[in-house]
């Protein structure tokens, strides 16, 4: 089974219910189980997030690329944009066991990306930033990415 | 994104339905927030109609944990679907939350005297 998909973004938060709503498109034309939609629909919000809030200093239209892809059991979405460069994967963990007044807000986007899919890998490529997300699509497979 | 605030006796209750990400979660936290009481808050959230939440919309659920708590008040939520949930699991809210599968057990528990946030 191989499927691929293009989806061109504008930097505007009110594009990603437009992603999510092609990504929901795609999972159901490949028979892709809810739970591993969701997964991706959530790791690639907290990334575009991420990249539409502070990856750009000169306040104009930019496009952020997102390529999904099917090819055997392994899903991949690949999220390009020409903002600063940033790696996400840098990013270290939030300790999860702090009580409510300890616990910070903010370090949880890259840390579903770790928990949620396999692979997160991350590329400098002349003026983009190229951030690599893949999974199975079993839904019982753990994510256990880690940093690469 | 749609809130829904009622009251059942002394207790709040916030029903949140649809998405709370970065597009909604600024929406939510002006409701949330204005729902907890400056003095002994009760309030019950109830996520049966949650269909999707970021940590976004989880960052207005640690900011409202954390007003109550100062207000010495107490908050449940109830009735998460198994991929919200799943987003408590794996950020560690689960434990920082009472979680009720219903909305009895959860206005139950915030009603109780001196229980924990």
């Amino acid at each position: 089974m191989i499927g691929m998909i293009e989806i061109r973004l504008r930097n505007q938060l009110s594009e990603i219910l437009r992603l999510a709503d092609l990504v929901d498109r795609f999972g159901e034309a490949h028979g892709l189980a809810s739970g591993v939609v969701f997964k991706f629909n959530l790791v690639l919000d907290e990334v575009l997030t991420n990249i539409i809030d502070y990856g750009y200093d000169d306040g104009a239209p930019h496009d952020i690329v997102v390529i999904l892809t099917l090819a055997g059991a392994v899903i991949t979405a690949e999220v390009i944009d020409d903002g600063r460069p940033y790696d996400p994967t840098l990013v270290p963990e939030p300790d999860l066991t702090l009580s409510v007044d300890d616990r910070p807000i903010g370090g949880l986007g890259i840390h579903f990306a770790r928990t949620m899919m396999d692979r997160v890998e991350y590329r400098r490529d002349g003026r983009l930033n190229r951030l690599r997300l893949s999974r199975r699509a079993d839904p019982e497979a753990a994510g256990s990415a880690g940093t690469t | 994104m749609e809130v829904l605030e009622s009251r059942s006796g002394n207790t709040v209750i916030i029903d949140v339905r649809g998405r709370v990400d970065s597009n909604t979660a600024r929406a939510f936290e002006e409701k949330l927030l204005g729902a907890v009481a400056p003095a002994d808050p009760a309030l019950v959230v109830d996520c049966t109609q949650l269909d999707y939440i970021s940590s976004a919309g989880l960052r207005v659920m640690l900011m409202a944990a954390k007003k109550v708590r100062a207000a010495k008040g107490r908050l449940a939520l109830c009735g998460l679907r198994p991929h919200v949930r799943e987003v408590f699991d794996v950020s560690g809210f689960s434990s920082l939350f009472l979680i009720h599968p219903a909305r009895d057990a959860a206005l139950a528990a915030v009603s109780q005297a001196g229980a924990p946030c």
